[in-house]
């Protein structure tokens, strides 16, 4: 379904059918996130997974993830404004890519070689107080641009493109603005703007990445780490030297969280601080990780499409809630209440923009009470991964 | 002799927990016997590496080895690696996974740098499941395979406890109160599975229920302060004087008053 959410929306917001006065496109437009805020699901959503690699599978919180996340971003766009030395500006995307994957797996290698003396919270203070270091550094490193607090965005350079590397015609830049668009596709009479050719060019390779994180925790490496999760002090006395373990699995992290991270440079073209190397991002893939269900992998990205499901409902902006219920109810209805309290004074203070009010309360009520997550509790009742049970399910319904 | 300490000391502070223990173990059945606080599960916690001793070494001949090696300094992983593996006096399993996992995890840890493949799915491996497989028919559980460790009865747990310190084909087995809250008719059947594991494995068996001791121990060693204060077979050790007062206080076996004792020392803190 998600393979063709572009085409879904497309399809429902653009119904012009009313229904008792209400259109169900507008509605629909209402509810459902637009592809561009797709594709942000998709790149953060690979943080949060890999946020989760580490974290739902060998229990260490990693609260300086963020980290990981900020040096494929900053990566890309300091390739991309030509200041990293031997690379130049117009390296090939996918390359930048990799590249930055593996600054940040040595990077984490780095950190947990010195976190990983502690477990428990110390654990993630320690990961917490690297990613601040890292934070002040890059707000105050002024090789980055000339005003390194609001950050740098690329000029000049193309759009970043993914594709296969050496094919020319294989090759789809990213962007809002920069990114490519295409009319007609194949005869098909299909067109794809620029937030569609995005979102499937960031979703192959996040989908990539998944399936690379699925291989590794379905191998004898994966079930260390739940061992490691499970019981460490038994792992150990089974014979794992559970540091290089938890090291090795940290570093993989590192390396898929850069690549949510570079992707996000890739089509943003521009970082700054405050949305890669800030606390509040790592809070993003934690959130998204509780709420999609951790230890699931795949339920942070859905965990993340619920935030950004909810954000979108609940904005400020032309498709949000409040700006629909305004325009949409009649002036009555608007003005009826309670003294000064009326119907468009609630929608102002409790819709308008409010999503952070909800999520809070959505985050609290998870984690008390569907304490495996979206993803984990469908397993649960299903009795297995989605992918084995539900054609099962569905086999049934058909006798 | 497989294991040997020599001098082997553990002080906390002021307290003495181990003092000055000079053990040997064959392939046998040894066990270890002594009142709460006797300093038992410390010994383990040193000849396992999980505590570093004050004073004194532990040294370990492997099966095909043929000269002695110092591991007193090993960790804990490093102790399983060279064939030496424990269980735990209060159930210590991984909680979550399946039966069948809990032991494979454990078999898999013997084939060294098989772990560390991080790009091959576990089904290629199916020798480690074919030992988990073998282990857990032997210990009874084959029919749980598949369950949620956590959700096991008490005894069952107690035999997969067991049954993780069996993986990896170790030559010598510590084991700590494997009978630590069991019902009585699980007793029998867990004596036996000692018993048949004492065939083919240096045991070092730390338990309170003296019936088991008796039962499967080709010796006797007896903790008390700290301190080995006899070292003998088991009808020596039943009959000594000193052993009495210390710990037996008047066990005769089969005697139902002082069995019933005996077990009364079983729900006590830890060793």
């Amino acid at each position: 379904m998600l393979v063709l959410y572009p085409f879904i929306y497309g399809f429902l917001t653009s119904i012009s059918l009313s229904l008792l006065g209400v259109s169900l496109g507008e509605l629909f437009t209402v509810f459902l996130p637009r592809v561009r805020t797709m594709v942000v699901v998709l790149y953060v959503g690979l943080f949060a997974m890999s946020f989760d690699f580490v974290s739902g599978y060998t229990g260490y919180l990693s609260f300086g993830h963020a980290m990981f996340y900020g040096i494929g971003a900053y990566f890309v766009v300091l390739v991309g404004t030509g200041k990293i030395p031997g690379l130049p500006a117009e390296t090939p995307f996918m390359l930048i890519i990799v590249l930055a994957g593996v600054l940040a797996f040595l990077a984490a290698l780095a950190v947990g070689a010195v976190s990983f003396r502690l477990t428990g919270v110390y654990f993630a203070m320690v990961t917490l107080g690297f990613a601040e270091v890292a934070h002040v550094f890059i707000r105050n490193w002024s090789y980055v641009g000339s005003n390194p607090r609001d950050g740098v965005g690329v000029v000049g350079r193309d759009g970043f493109a993914v594709g296969i590397p050496g094919i020319d015609a294989l090759q789809f830049r990213l962007g809002r603005l920069a990114g490519d668009s295409f009319e007609n596709v194949l005869g098909t009479g299909i067109d794809l703007g620029a937030a569609e050719v995005s979102f499937y060019a960031v979703g192959a390779v996040v989908l990539v990445c998944y399936f690379a994180m699925q291989r590794i925790i379905h191998s004898p490496f994966g079930r260390v780490m739940v061992a490691i999760r499970e019981n460490e002090e038994r792992a150990e006395a089974v014979g794992y030297n559970t540091f290089w373990y938890k090291l090795g699995a940290f570093g993989i992290s590192g390396f898929f969280a850069a690549i949510g991270g570079a992707l996000f440079a890739g089509y943003r073209r521009s970082v700054a601080p405050e949305n890669t190397f800030d606390l509040f991002v790592t809070a993003d893939a934690l959130l998204a990780a509780i709420i999609g269900g951790f230890g699931t992998l795949a339920g942070a990205l859905y965990g993340h499409l619920f935030h950004e499901f909810l954000q979108g409902i609940f904005t400020t902006e032309s498709s949000g809630l409040a700006r629909f219920l305004r325009d949409t109810l009649s002036e009555g209805i608007l003005s009826a209440g309670v003294g000064e309290f009326t119907v468009l004074e609630f929608i102002n203070v409790f819709i308008d923009g409010r999503a952070e009010l909800y999520l809070g309360v959505i985050f609290v009520a998870f984690v008390l009470f569907v304490p495996r997550g979206i993803l984990g509790s469908l397993r649960d009742r299903l009795g297995g991964p989605l992918a084995e049970t539900i054609p099962e399910r569905l086999r049934r319904y058909r006798r | 002799m497989v294991l040997r300490t020599t001098d082997l000391t553990k002080r906390f502070g002021g307290v003495t927990a181990v003092d000055g223990v000079e053990f040997e173990l064959g392939a046998e059945c040894c066990s270890l016997i002594g009142p709460n606080g006797a300093g038992k599960t410390t010994f383990f916690n040193l000849l396992t590496g999980v505590l570093e001793p004050t004073e004194g070494t532990v040294e370990y001949r492997g099966g095909d080895g043929d000269g002695w090696t110092d591991i007193t300094d090993h960790a804990p992983h490093e102790t399983a690696l060279s064939g030496i593996h424990r269980s735990y006096q209060i159930t210590n399993i991984f909680a979550t996974s399946t039966v069948l996992e809990n032991v494979r995890i454990a078999a898999q840890a013997a084939g060294g740098a098989d772990s560390f493949r991080a790009w091959r799915n576990v089904e290629a491996f199916p020798e480690y499941e074919r030992e988990a497989d073998h282990i857990l028919e032997r210990v009874g559980l084959a029919d749980e395979r598949e369950t949620v460790a956590e959700t096991l009865s008490h005894g069952e747990k107690r035999n997969l406890e067991l049954a993780i310190a069996l993986a990896g084909d170790p030559d010598v087995l510590l084991l700590d109160e494997p009978t630590a809250g069991v019902s009585s008719d699980g007793i029998d059947e867990l004596t036996d599975l000692i018993d048949d594991i004492a065939a083919d494995h240096a045991v070092l068996l730390v338990e309170h229920n003296m019936d088991v001791v008796m039962e499967v121990s080709d010796r006797i060693a007896v903790l008390n302060q700290g301190s080995l204060i006899a070292d003998d077979d088991p009808e020596a050790i039943r009959d000594s004087q000193r052993v009495q007062d210390a710990y037996l206080g008047g066990y005769e076996p089969d005697s139902a008053a002082a069995s019933d004792d005996a077990d009364d020392a079983t729900g006590g803190g830890l060793a």
